[in-house]
């Protein structure tokens, strides 16, 4: 019995905070729809809309920055494990990208006064994204002058997607605000 | 829906869009010079803004390049495909041309290279 009961007291003992069952059931969402759209034809290779990225900006929205990096960098990596590209190229850059923007998410959050709504933060995200992924597969896979050449049509779309991302994510906030009360946001 | 910050964000991202394509969309530029190759060693470097007809020697015999209102292009060459001729006219920075057989190339320009191999 002595015994038990200093085990179950070990300072080494694991215990989930709410905080962290949150990070968990974000992620969850935000893998699922990773995964979805996965499935969807790209035309060209790195361009995908980065929906999951929309509840990437909303958890920044109600939940601060550091959940938001929790979920982003979680759903990187369990979602390159579900779709089988773990440790592979395409991991490599969707991580840099996401890294690059976590990095830019966490700077214009702390900026002084409101700081900004989803459509500035999904901007700001999807060309940091971009732009990470970009520099990274010139520095690691292709260092080749020529692949610059596709960076100008990259980053349009990705700005293009950043504002509709920002404009689903405000529309999803207002609705979420309609259906709770809790007066959280 | 949009706040101050915003409107920052979005004008800094419009700045970025041109800045990315200024750099890496430049539309060419006109050549001024033209660097003609024979063999390895043998160079020759002319300019484009005068008219003119060269006739070069190459191991086949003689290939004739004409300058003309700042273009340069293979006019005659004694090889079999003439793929220099019909590679037409050369006029932006980095524009090439060879006449392989006789050992004869044309690269307009030559401070920016655009191809790293070319297949006929």
């Amino acid at each position: 019995m002595a015994k038990r009961e200093i085990a179950a007291n070990a300072p080494g003992q694991l215990t989930s905070t709410i905080h962290d069952h949150r990070v968990a059931w974000l992620t969850a969402l935000a893998i699922a729809i990773h995964v979805a759209e996965s499935a969807l034809p790209s035309p060209l290779p790195g361009l995908k809309p980065g929906l999951a990225n929309i509840v990437t900006i909303a958890v920044l929205m109600v939940y601060g920055w550091q959940t938001a990096a929790w979920v982003s960098l979680l759903r990187v990596i369990v979602g390159s494990i579900l779709i089988g590209t773990f440790l592979t190229p395409t991991f490599a850059l969707s991580l840099c990208g996401a890294i690059a923007s976590i990095f830019v998410l966490g700077l214009l959050s702390r900026l002084p006064g409101a700081g900004c709504g989803p459509i500035g933060y999904s901007l700001a995200a999807a060309l940091a994204h971009m732009a990470g992924q970009f520099y990274s597969a010139y520095i690691l896979f292709i260092p080749h002058e020529a692949l610059f050449g596709l960076l100008p049509p990259l980053m349009t779309l990705a700005a293009a997607f950043g504002v509709l991302n920002g404009l689903l994510v405000h529309t999803m906030l207002t609705h979420l605000s309609k259906t709770t009360h809790d007066g959280q946001h | 829906m949009m706040r101050r910050a915003d409107y920052g964000v979005v004008l800094l991202a419009i700045g970025v869009l041109i800045a990315v394509y200024g750099t890496y969309w430049r539309p060419q530029q006109a050549g001024t010079t033209a660097r003609i190759s024979v063999g390895r060693n043998d160079v020759l470097d002319v300019s484009l803004k005068r008219d003119q007809r060269l006739p070069i020697h190459g191991p086949l015999g003689t290939s004739v390049i004409e300058v003309h209102d700042g273009k340069v292009r293979f006019i005659d060459s004694p090889c079999r495909g003439k793929q220099c001729i019909h590679a037409g006219w050369l006029q932006h920075d980095g524009d090439f041309a060879a006449c392989l057989p006789n050992g004869i190339s044309i690269t307009v320009g030559g401070s920016r290279r655009s191809y790293d191999s070319i297949n006929f």
